[in-house]
């Protein structure tokens, strides 16, 4: 298709929109009581879990690539799931130009169906029609690269063979906002390099994609900025590349036992990237 | 890279999703003041944004299932046929599970405790019953879960959560279809033999009222089960009520004695059509004019009430 029959919104411009906003989001979790209280009452009260966000202030723009790093239980995954909607925030607010498409670790979409149906069902089921899905199922398979294995049950793949295939089906759809939690760890090498350039291409087109990683070398790898949290806390905002590396660094002092090494490594890195919006 | 041709065909899946989220409340003037003069400041104008997880109007909530039109129809066609891909017989047991509970019910009721006595034609009478209340039953049995059993598929795309219960419905109309036609064969060819007349003609039209009714009760059960999942474990014990409630292997309004359970019984929407079924199909009459309109009512509010309730809980299904 001729490069003028793009509508112009959705090549990447000088001066790139803002395409996700966050403020102040915070988030608890409520749970079911298991334990303590009379029997009869047990169950239906609700407990609340300690913060697992507290008060994140973050924008992104088109054409970024946002790594999000921090330890285990840090507020990662929580953060991507409340940025893509599907879990309300306790309070804040959370504004995008699309609805994003999140990309978690389940592994099947529908267990018993083939790889191929899956394929058939997913891209039906984000608004294609029948013959759009018939020719986005070839780039598909192409990109997933499982080979004869689309045609087993999907219960019968792996959680890397799953992540793949799911991956695939998300980016055919150009979606203008995706967020990957950890889906792509599972995949091997060939694959690595090929998802790299299937994100490369949705940020070209004005897109902006999320990564969450507790790997510093991925996010170094594959992204241009880095956001490092720490208890539901933004620490540092920045390069990926200086961000992953301070990260790191305090992986590194944690794993030792350094603490207070590892609490000055937070301060330097504070003071290096402060998060921008934190202080308005 | 391979842009060319991905931009030609998703291009319209971009245009479409903004439309979809252009519907939505503004989110501008959900940020701060201060938030939003910074942003405008540095990036521009930001005006386009919106809210995320708020769900979208009714209207354009049901110009995004007729987007999903096509995806409601491979749901319901793919899983009608995979369903018994683990069994040997595969899809003949789309006709024997109906075939050997009618054959139970029949040996139970009808010679051992001899409830057919008085009766014009009990084999049709239990076979019309319980072909055509598994329609109902599994749409409030399998509503329950409907939310639960396709987390995956919500949790991976973003599509209005209804397209799940209208491509069940669907799936089940589709795979009672053979069974359905193996009821008007042996109508017809057990004795006493009824031979299709103009009455029948009527059937197609319990047929639509009755998965209207079904759509309605998965949507009011998918919301109800989304929000006490406990419910799923009391579902056995209401579809035996319902079977019992709904004469579905004997006509019950025999055992009863006080009108006010008698009415209440006769008011039941899965009676009522179980009831028309068999005075089309039995008897060759046409229905009262007062169960067609009762059973209009019912399934119109149904469906009305269910997928106001469904949708007003849309951001919520995909939480953990």
């Amino acid at each position: 298709m001729a490069a003028n029959e793009v509508a112009p919104g959705w090549r990447l411009s000088d001066d790139p929109k803002v395409t996700i906003a966050a403020e102040d989001v915070r988030l608890r979790y409520t749970v079911n009581r298991s334990t303590g209280g009379s029997w009869w009452r047990r169950g239906s009260r609700k407990a609340v879990t300690g913060p697992v966000l507290r008060g994140v202030t973050m924008a992104a723009r088109e054409g970024e690539m946002v790594g999000l790093v921090g330890l285990n239980g840090s507020g990662k995954s929580s953060l991507l799931r409340v940025l893509a909607g599907l879990q309300p925030a306790t309070s804040g607010t959370v504004v995008a130009s699309a609805q994003p498409q999140l990309l978690g670790v389940s592994a099947a979409l529908v267990p018993e169906l083939s790889g191929e149906e899956n394929i058939w069902l997913g891209t039906l089921a984000m608004g294609m029609t029948p013959d759009d899905a018939y020719f986005a199922k070839e780039r598909i398979e192409e990109l997933a690269g499982l080979g004869d294995a689309i045609k087993q049950p999907m219960n019968t793949y792996s959680s890397g063979m799953g992540a793949r295939l799911r991956f695939a089906i998300s980016v055919a759809a150009d979606p203008e906002i995706l967020m990957i939690d950890e889906a792509l760890s599972t995949g091997d090498a060939s694959f690595a390099e090929r998802s790299k350039e299937a994100m490369q291409g949705l940020i070209a087109r004005a897109g902006t994609v999320f990564l969450v990683s507790h790997a510093a070398k991925t996010i170094e790898d594959m992204c241009t900025r880095a956001i490092w949290l720490d208890a539901g806390t933004l620490i540092a905002d920045g390069p990926a590349d200086e961000v992953a590396n301070m990260y790191r660094y305090y992986a590194h002092s944690i794993a030792l036992g350094k603490h207070d090494a590892a609490k000055k490594a937070l301060e330097r890195a504070t003071a290096a990237h402060p998060p921008a919006l934190s202080h308005t | 890279m391979t842009a060319p041709s991905q931009r030609s065909g998703s291009q319209g899946l971009r245009t479409q999703w903004r439309r979809a989220w252009s519907a939505r409340r503004s989110g501008a003037d959900a940020l701060s003041p201060a938030l939003r003069l910074r942003l405008e400041r540095e990036f521009g104008d930001i005006s386009y944004l919106r809210r995320v997880g708020t769900r979208p109007p009714l209207r354009e909530y049901f110009t995004e299932l007729w987007d999903r039109r096509h995806f409601v129809w491979a749901g319901a066609r793919g899983e009608a046929v995979t369903r018994y891909s683990n069994e040997r017989l595969g899809v003949a047991w789309y006709v024997l599970r109906p075939l050997l509970d009618a054959a139970f019910y029949w040996v139970i009721f009808g010679i051992v405790l001899q409830l057919s006595r008085g009766m014009e034609n009990f084999i049709a009478f239990i076979l019309i019953g319980v072909f055509m209340f598994q329609l109902s039953s599994r749409a409030i049995t399998s509503g329950v879960s409907l939310i639960r059993s396709s987390k995956a598929m919500i949790r991976a795309f973003a599509f209005p959560r209804a397209a799940l219960a209208v491509s069940m419905i669907l799936r089940d109309f589709l795979s009672s279809l053979p069974a359905i036609a193996v009821m008007f064969v042996m109508i017809m060819a057990i004795p006493p033999h009824e031979a299709p007349n103009v009455a029948w003609s009527l059937f197609p039209i319990v047929l639509v009222l009755q998965l209207a009714l079904s759509l309605g009760f998965a949507l009011f059960f998918g919301w109800l089960g989304a929000l006490m999942p406990d419910l799923a474990q009391a579902m056995s014990f209401v579809s035996r009520l319902l079977m019992y409630a709904s004469a579905v292997i004997f006509p019950i309004e025999r055992f009863l004695d006080d009108p006010a359970v008698l009415a209440i019984v006769q008011a039941n929407p899965i009676y009522i059509v179980l009831d028309m079924y068999r005075s089309v199909l039995i008897s060759g009459a046409v229905p009262p004019a007062e169960q067609w309109i009762s059973l209009s009512i019912w399934s119109l509010a149904t469906l009305a009430v269910g997928f106001i309730l469904f949708w007003r809980d849309e951001e919520r299904y995909g939480r953990e």
